[in-house]
């Protein structure tokens, strides 16, 4: 207890060092406006700037990113709340009751309560990434390749069985997506693999390239002309954004809950935000007095989901970075440019890079305080840049999206690659396949194989090892539940007509 | 996509998945295959090749007929599936194209005003003269950020290879 908030204290100060300081509050800046653009989200925004990366040092790397992230999170729900538009799957739970709250003339004290609950959620997901890590890392230390491979397999499983509506769907895709990270020379024989005999796909496909295509060109592709921004006619001042006293009153209850169900899914691999988010906003109605009110502009059901999101946000961190297992895509993208920067996610990182997590902790604490201070002034900007229209805003993405890839190795073949992934994405996306989990397979892909193959070597060949050692057990028994789970549910879903129908739409990628 | 009015998403999606399979798991067998024991390159993708068929056939299998799909869910991607958006595709990905071809013959500046252009025109409501001072705008700020501020490897005009 103790010797964490020595650490923090350590973390703070690696976190304020003007450089740091800087990309940090560079990347808070940039994933707030990003993420207010219509269309774009914290994948779109995250893979845009990974370039820019490569080019700095690894600690001011991570620090933005993950300022991105937090940052253009909590840019989307101004979009979901004042637009209808939710540019980031998690926000879809948010539009329910924002929308209609901005039509009641309340967007501002929806802005406002979503700026408290994510900073509350914020902070208490922070304090349990703090406690917890040290405690995780000691389990950790009991892994070998045996028990990595286990529980990449769950958070394989989890992230393509509970993000989006089918789950065989979710799992096709994740295939996919390890496939792609096949794609190369492979690392224990020095053979080249589906390269066609292109000297350039030799290094494998970059990942830049693949989430700019499945999350940039392909979203382009499936929207364009197909969208239509309707112009808000919100207007929302500094003085608009206080909620009411009974506004708070009903609020901070499901703003306590939501964090609870965030911090609980956090620690879980694989379960992405929008799972989360949903989950809250479906306990707030079960326990609701009136759950008619859902859907008109209750406040609750603003501010749990949205509590719940970021507090998932931050505790995310905690398998990601001590295990190497994201929880989702964007987790995946952090993972990625981790590993690019040399360094190894997992059970030492905390140990051999104590200025990467440290910093990264407190540079939370300091991303949300500032995503506060610079939101309450700025809002009347954010609101007028809501009207940027789409046939502008695409053209200038892909200009960036182009920059971007080809100065990652200055290669004009990454370039090509983007259009390839991005009719690729395109296609899955009208065929009701979600594109995310194809990030997190080819992400945690490499990984997997040779962990799996040096399981393999330890017990000549013997499959039941994935048994024999009880970690590693326990983890395929939790995948085995989760494929039961999966069965039964469809097994019911069969046998009697859909009530959940409309629920399970909202579950959206 | 009328002419498949008889497939659902479903069953193309499948198909799709099988063929990709198939691909997958027919250039997998050319690699080392090996044993559990001591597995070559080709071991993996022949398993995930596998697994994509077997996945392929169950979604074929699981599907719900044409005409009885659960509609679309997809909020942010504009749901409403009106066919195809053929001006959309050719304008967007002629504009990643029309960025590496010129990137290789032209330099940055063409390269940039090309595929902001090009990918403008994509949508119904731009006209040349928008999508024009758009690419001219962006042009001169992409130049200002990446050729002088970042000081990208791209040259600026560069005729010929």
């Amino acid at each position: 207890m103790y010797q964490s908030l020595m650490d923090l204290w350590y973390g703070f100060g690696i976190a304020l060092q003007p450089s740091n300081f800087m990309w940090s509050v560079f990347g808070v800046l940039i994933g707030n406006l990003i993420g207010v653009l219509p269309g774009m989200g914290a994948l779109t925004t995250i893979s845009m700037l990974l370039p820019l990366t490569y080019v700095i040092a690894p600690v001011p790397a991570i620090l933005m990113l993950a300022g991105i992230f937090y940052g253009s999170q909590y840019g989307g729900a101004i979009g979901a709340i004042l637009l209808n538009l939710p540019s980031h799957p998690p926000h879809a739970v948010t539009c329910l009751d924002g929308y209609p709250m901005t039509k009641a003339g309340r967007g501002g004290a929806a802005l406002g309560i979503t700026m408290m609950a994510s900073f509350f959620a914020a902070s208490v997901g922070i304090i349990v990434m703090i406690f917890l890590s040290p405690l995780l890392v000691e389990i950790a230390f009991k892994f070998g390749p045996t028990e990595i491979c286990s529980i990449m397999l769950l958070g394989l499983l989890a992230g393509a069985t509970m993000s989006r509506g089918s789950p065989l769907k979710g799992v096709a895709m994740t295939v996919f997506g390890l496939l792609c990270g096949v794609v190369g020379t492979d690392v224990i024989s020095g053979t080249t693999r589906y390269t066609f005999d292109l000297p350039e796909l030799a290094d494998g496909v970059e990942l830049g390239a693949l989430c700019m295509g499945l999350f940039g060109i392909a979203d382009f592709l499936v929207s364009v002309n197909r969208t239509t921004v309707k112009p808000s006619d919100a207007k929302v001042s500094m003085k608009d954004m206080r909620p009411t006293r009974a506004e708070m009153k009903q609020a901070f209850w499901p703003m306590v809950r939501g964090t609870m169900v965030g911090t609980l899914f956090g620690a879980m691999p694989g379960t992405g935000p929008t799972i989360t988010t949903f989950i809250a906003y479906a306990l707030e109605r079960k326990i609701a007095k009136d759950p008619s009110r859902f859907g008109k502009g209750a406040i609750e059901g603003v501010a749990a989901p949205e509590a719940s999101a970021h507090s998932k946000t931050q505790v995310d961190f905690i398998p990601t970075l001590s295990l190497g297992i994201p929880g989702d895509a964007v987790m995946a993208l952090i993972l990625g440019a981790l590993i690019i920067k040399g360094i190894q996610p997992g059970p030492q990182l905390i140990t051999e890079h104590p200025d990467i997590f440290w910093g990264l902790v407190a540079s939370f604490w300091i991303g949300n305080v500032l995503l506060v201070i610079m939101n309450v002034p700025m809002i009347g900007v954010w609101v007028r840049m809501l009207q940027v229209p789409y046939k502008f805003l695409y053209p200038a993405a892909l200009f960036f999206i182009c920059i971007g890839v080809y100065s990652t190795k200055n290669s004009l073949f990454d370039v090509g690659e983007v259009a390839v992934f991005g009719v690729l994405g395109a296609i899955f996306l009208s065929l009701d396949f979600p594109v995310s989990p194809i990030v997190l397979g080819f992400v945690l892909g490499p990984m997997l194989e040779e962990n799996f193959r040096r399981a393999m070597l330890l017990s000549r060949g013997d499959l039941l090892v994935f048994l024999q050692r009880p970690i590693s057990a326990w983890f395929i028994g939790a995948c085995t539940l989760l494929i039961l789970a999966q069965v039964w549910a469809y097994a019911r879903k069969v046998r009697i007509a859909p009530p959940l129908q409309g629920a399970a739409e909202l579950v959206s990628e | 996509m009328s002419r498949f009015k008889a497939l659902s998403k479903d069953h193309m999606g499948s198909a799709l998945l099988i063929a990709l399979g198939i691909g997958v798991l027919g250039l997998g067998v050319t690699y080392h295959i090996g044993n559990l024991n001591r597995m070559g390159a080709g071991f993996i993708p022949v398993v995930l090749g596998a697994l994509l068929i077997l996945v392929g056939l169950a979604i074929g299998l699981t599907a719900a007929p044409a005409g009885r799909e659960t509609p679309s869910s997809g909020h942010g991607h504009g749901a409403a599936a009106t066919g195809p958006e053929w001006r959309g595709w050719l304008c967007i990905l002629g504009g990643v194209v029309s960025f590496v071809v010129l990137g290789q013959f032209g330099g940055l500046v063409p390269a940039t005003f090309a595929s902001v252009f090009i990918s403008a025109m994509g949508d119904r409501q731009s006209t040349v003269k928008a999508a024009a001072l758009l690419a001219t705008i962006i042009d001169v700020f992409g130049v200002i950020i990446f050729h002088y501020g970042l000081s990208l490897q791209l040259p600026l005009f560069h005729w010929g290879w």
